[in-house]
């Protein structure tokens, strides 16, 4: 890949974030420059409190950042209010989460279902057989009528990595996907990124585990807000 | 195929039955309480009306001294503007009960039972017309009078003659006043039985319909061309009186009823709109997770508040389903038992479909406009923050001084309690303001509705109390004529047990406007006015009450001042009397439901202008003690005294049962409003129940931490019990205080529809404390539940919560 012409998936210009409390401001992010493009696999570091889930936050849209640029497949992201991000990370992230972060009350497929509704993608036809077809990949398409309750911690994270995958997005964003899992599960699930990446897909993933971390075609390392290597 | 997001709305809806039930409920009892209350007033309002007209009311009685006969009515049914007439013969009897007291009966006798035009009359059971030598008794009285069907009573009439008869039946009068509301029972014979009492044929009673029954003053004007008509005819008029146009007797009372339906109705409305606002926040709380998951997988501000409105939508088409059919019914029982209070027969118990409507869009309109409110404020937080990690609870308790003021030294005192979780159950407290305030407004709303309804009880009585204190004696006759007064007070002080005696006289007279039209019947009461007499004043609205000299002084009731409005406190009235008009002076209103107008003169002055000087009609004693067994017997004794001297007494009556009926008048409102009581304190309890539930749920982490450190079961759940009693003894102090301007707002609509006036405002504070033990033990069953769920969480459970 050559980053020098190709244009930016994601990128972060000046990026801080500043959170009010009463014990006085605290800045999680400070300053963060920095790109993702196609086809990276971007792995991004660092100890507890280094501001790797507020930079997840902040890319990704969920909250906004205090000052800076965060522009997504050319979109403003930072200029963009709650119901646009929405729009744009239904069309073009997929988000996992280190506790899933599975919806209790949806099976399995319809939890798949759910951001395609959103999204409006497809007909509702073509929604159930893609998310069958998304279970299918990550291997827990037998279990597709269960609540997500019934799975276990590695089919849970499958599944959330399926829900993510429901739209065909630019990006999966991953903030500490192995972090509720045991080792051997942990590199189940790092095959399927590496596997996605091989495609042609890009993933963006937070972790403090330095094996996982080998993983990635590119290393970054957060420590109190700022980017250190 | 359903779209994925209503699979999660159904779902939900139908996956925790325990929270969809809970907030069902909570939807559905204030909606129950909002239709009760409007169906019943429809009901009552519309199907009263209905079932009075089927009797064909009058819109007018007209009684005569002497007695007339058929012809005289039939000349009456040829007036132009009479449509129907028809008479009866009216008497005033006494009838012994069981237990050996005498009470006053009226009789009524007609020709023709199969022929009543007026005033319909009819049987509930029993033989009809009544069979010869027995009587019929009206519904009503049976209890009054402490007799069954069959049972034997006697009867003396004003001429002496006793007969025992027998009670054949049940007759149905609903144009009468209920006995069990003025005391007077009736009883139904032919002309054959009354021969038989010793008694001549004819009538005394006449009642008309007007030919434009619906309007008050052309039916009161041919009302008064009757009457003339009378007293050209040679009749003496003593009482003649206009009926309000398809109303029934007790028409203010149920004015009055149907009121504060619609004052508790608006109320209910209220809390059910916090409860609906509390119980979304509460599902919300629940779902901030997951509303922040939603969003992170693409989902729109519209699309999730869509979805959530849904719920809320279908949450109330529960609430409805359950609402409506339990509302209809208490409705209908609420207006069967209110009907049997003023003695009426529901034909309709119809509802009309705007009710149900009402009824429906509150269900469903207003609780999704209720719940736009947390919906908004709680999509407008970010994702991230939706699906934060633990941050030791939400709220932000340590900001302002109310929190500065429950941390540290301030609350040296709790530290030596031995129950610790104190200072923490009120700290938690005050965590959520925003939560509290909506809990605290819901329960306060409830707790200042049920003080009052208990302020408005007290009123009644204290109203009914100032009536009864403006007569300073204990028992009373009125006369079947004139007597010399100084005759009557001797004889009647020649009883032992008499301390004191004093004489009026009454008439009947009319008001005349200023376009020289006429009033109905007013009673004009004389009493004497001395220092020592024994009417001291009746409670004044306002002005004074009659001074001893006072020429052409009249105190009214203010009632009289609303219907009349050229009357004005200081100024004048021209009243009719005996054909003469005279011109008083208004000097003062008293306060007092009547069901006839009253207005009072000075003794002197009018037996002067009447030359009836000297002369008593009624009479007035006070006895040695005040008890009702002892009243009884003086008053037995007294009645047999005058029987022996000739002095035909037409009433007896005594100040208890005077008190003990004014209080009956009041029994139906009194009901009604501890029904609402108990609805009222239903709903805000269950808002408590949601806000603690809530409370637990924000906290489910913190109880994991006080577990950890070794907390045991009791002492966690202890610590949400204390919070919730926290907020009732807030919410119980807060309603105490709203409840005075509330009770009084009350008293002033009631009143103001039952007499005219305010009713005498009393503070109950029996209420006080009875709502004080009914809140402590409703925080504590509202906040128990959830804090048991809280003490069974396992630590692992509580902490891997989020």
């Amino acid at each position: 890949m050559n980053s020098s012409i190709a244009k930016p998936l994601i990128e972060l210009r000046s990026v801080v974030k500043v959170y009010e409390s009463l014990a006085g401001s605290v800045i999680a992010l400070n300053g963060i420059d920095l790109q993702v493009f196609q086809g990276e696999f971007l792995v991004v570091t660092g100890k507890s409190g280094s501001g790797k889930t507020t930079l997840v936050n902040m890319l990704t849209g969920l909250d906004r950042s205090t000052s800076g640029e965060i522009w997504v497949n050319g979109e403003p992201l930072h200029r963009f209010g709650p119901e646009k991000a929405a729009r744009l990370r239904g069309g073009t992230m997929g988000v996992i989460f280190q506790t899933f972060e599975l919806l209790p009350t949806l099976t399995v497929l319809q939890n798949v279902m759910l951001p395609m509704d959103f999204a409006r993608r497809y007909s509702r036809w073509e929604q159930r057989k893609r998310a069958y077809h998304l279970l299918e990949q990550v291997g827990i398409a037998d279990h597709a009528r269960k609540l997500p309750t019934a799975l276990s911690g590695g089919q849970q994270q499958r599944l959330a990595i399926a829900r993510a995958m429901a739209n065909n997005p630019a990006i999966l964003v991953a903030d500490e996907p192995t972090g509720s899992l045991d080792s051997a599960t942990a590199i189940a699930v790092i095959d399927i990124f590496t596997g996605l990446v091989q495609e042609g897909g890009t993933v963006f993933l937070v972790t403090h585990d330095k094996d996982i971390a080998k993983c990635g075609s590119r290393v970054i390392t957060l420590s109190d807000g700022e980017i250190v290597m | 195929m359903l779209r994925a997001r209503w699979y999660k709305v159904i779902n939900d809806l139908f996956g925790n039955k325990t929270r969809t039930l809970l907030i069902v409920l909570s939807m559905s009892v204030g909606l129950f309480a909002l239709g009760i209350i409007l169906s019943a007033r429809t009901i009552l309002s519309d199907g009263l009306a209905e079932s009075f007209a089927t009797i064909y009311p009058s819109s007018g009685t007209v009684r005569t001294i002497e007695l007339f006969d058929e012809d005289f009515i039939e000349s009456v049914r040829k007036m132009d503007d009479v449509q129907e007439a028809d008479a009866r013969r009216s008497i005033s009897v006494r009838m012994q009960t069981k237990s050996g007291e005498w009470k006053n009966l009226t009789i009524f006798v007609f020709a023709d039972y199969e022929d009543i035009r007026v005033n319909k009359v009819t049987l509930q059971s029993g033989a009809w017309p009544p069979p010869e030598h027995e009587i019929l008794i009206e519904r009503a009285a049976l209890s009054v009078i402490e007799a069954q069907v069959g049972d034997m009573i006697l009867i003396r009439f004003p001429s002496d003659v006793e007969r025992r008869i027998r009670i054949a039946g049940l007759a149905y009068d609903p144009a009468q006043l209920p006995a069990q509301i003025d005391g007077t029972p009736y009883g139904y014979i032919t002309f054959d039985t009354l021969e038989w009492f010793g008694e001549s044929y004819g009538f005394n009673e006449l009642h008309v319909i007007a030919n434009h029954p619906e309007d008050k003053d052309w039916a009161q004007q041919v009302v008064n061309r009757v009457k003339d008509k009378a007293e050209n005819s040679g009749y003496t008029i003593p009482l003649s009186m206009t009926a309000e146009p398809g109303q029934l007797p007790m028409n203010d009372v149920l004015q009055g009823i149907l009121l504060l339906m619609g004052l508790l109705g608006v109320l209910s409305l209220f809390l059910s709109i916090f409860l609906v606002v509390n119980t979304v926040s509460a599902l919300l709380t629940q779902q901030k997770r997951q509303i922040g998951v939603m969003k992170a997988v693409g989902g729109g501000t519209l699309q999730i508040l869509g979805m959530y409105l849904v719920m809320v939508f279908s949450y109330g088409v529960m609430a409805l389903m359950i609402a409506i059919p339990f509302g209809m019914y208490g409705a209908r029982k609420l207006s069967s038992v209110l009907a049997v209070f003023f003695n009426f027969d529901l034909y309709s118990m119809d509802v009309p479909p705007q009710t149900y409507l009402i009824q429906a869009a509150v269900g469903l309109i207003l609780p999704v406009l209720a719940s736009l409110v947390p919906f908004l404020s709680n999509l407008r937080i970010s994702a991230a923050e939706a699906m934060s990690s633990y941050t030791m609870g939400k709220g932000r308790f340590g900001k302002n001084w109310i929190d500065h003021f429950l941390s540290g030294a301030n609350l040296w005192f709790v530290r030596k309690l031995s129950i610790r979780s104190i200072l923490l159950s009120v700290r938690n407290t005050f965590r959520n303001k925003g939560r509290l305030t909506l809990t605290l407004i819901t329960l306060t709303l409830g707790s200042a509705t049920f003080i009052s309804v208990f302020n408005v009880r007290a009123s009644l009585s204290s109203t009914v109390e100032d009536m009864i204190k403006w007569f300073n004696c204990d028992t009373m006759f009125a006369l079947d004529r004139s007597y010399r007064a100084d005759k009557v007070q001797s004889e009647a002080e020649s009883i032992p047990g008499v301390t004191k005696t004093d004489v009026w006289i009454q008439l009947p007279t009319r008001l005349v406007r200023r376009d020289e039209s006429e009033s109905g019947m007013i009673y004009m009461f004389a009493p004497t006015v001395r220092p020592d007499s024994l009417i001291v004043s009746p409670s004044l609205a306002e002005g004074r009450w009659l001074a001893p000299g006072d020429e052409n002084a009249v105190v009214v009731p203010s009632a009289l001042l609303i219907d009349e409005p050229e009357l004005e406190l200081g100024g004048d009235i021209v009243l009719k009397i005996d054909g003469d008009e005279h011109v008083f002076k208004i000097v003062g209103t008293f306060k007092g439901m009547a069901f006839l107008p009253i207005v009072y003169v000075n003794y002197d002055y009018i037996t002067k202008i009447t030359n009836r000087t000297g002369e008593a009609d009624a009479v007035m004693i006070a006895t040695q003690q005040h008890d009702s067994v002892y009243v009884d017997a003086v008053t037995r004794t007294l009645e047999e005294r005058f029987n022996l001297v000739g002095i035909e007494i037409g009433l007896a009556t005594t100040i208890n049962t005077e008190r003990r009926d004014a209080e009956a008048s009041f029994d139906a409102i009194v009901a009604l409003l501890l029904l609402m009581a108990i609805l009222l304190a239903l709903v805000g309890g269950l808002g408590l129940m949601g806000t603690m539930s809530i409370n637990v749920l924000e906290r489910t982490r913190e109880i994991g931490v006080l577990r950890a450190i070794g907390a045991p079961n009791r002492s966690v759940a202890s610590v949400f019990v204390l919070e919730g009693i926290i907020i009732g003894l807030m919410s119980w102090a807060m309603g105490a205080a709203v409840a005075i301007p509330m009770s009084r707002g009350l008293n002033q609509a009631l009143g103001q529809a039952v007499m005219g006036v305010p009713l005498t405002y009393s503070y109950s504070l029996p209420g006080l404390w009875l709502w004080l033990v009914i809140v402590i033990l409703l925080s504590i069953l509202a906040s128990f539940i959830p804090a048991r769920t809280a003490s069974r969480l396992t630590v692992r459970e509580v902490l891997a919560y989020e």
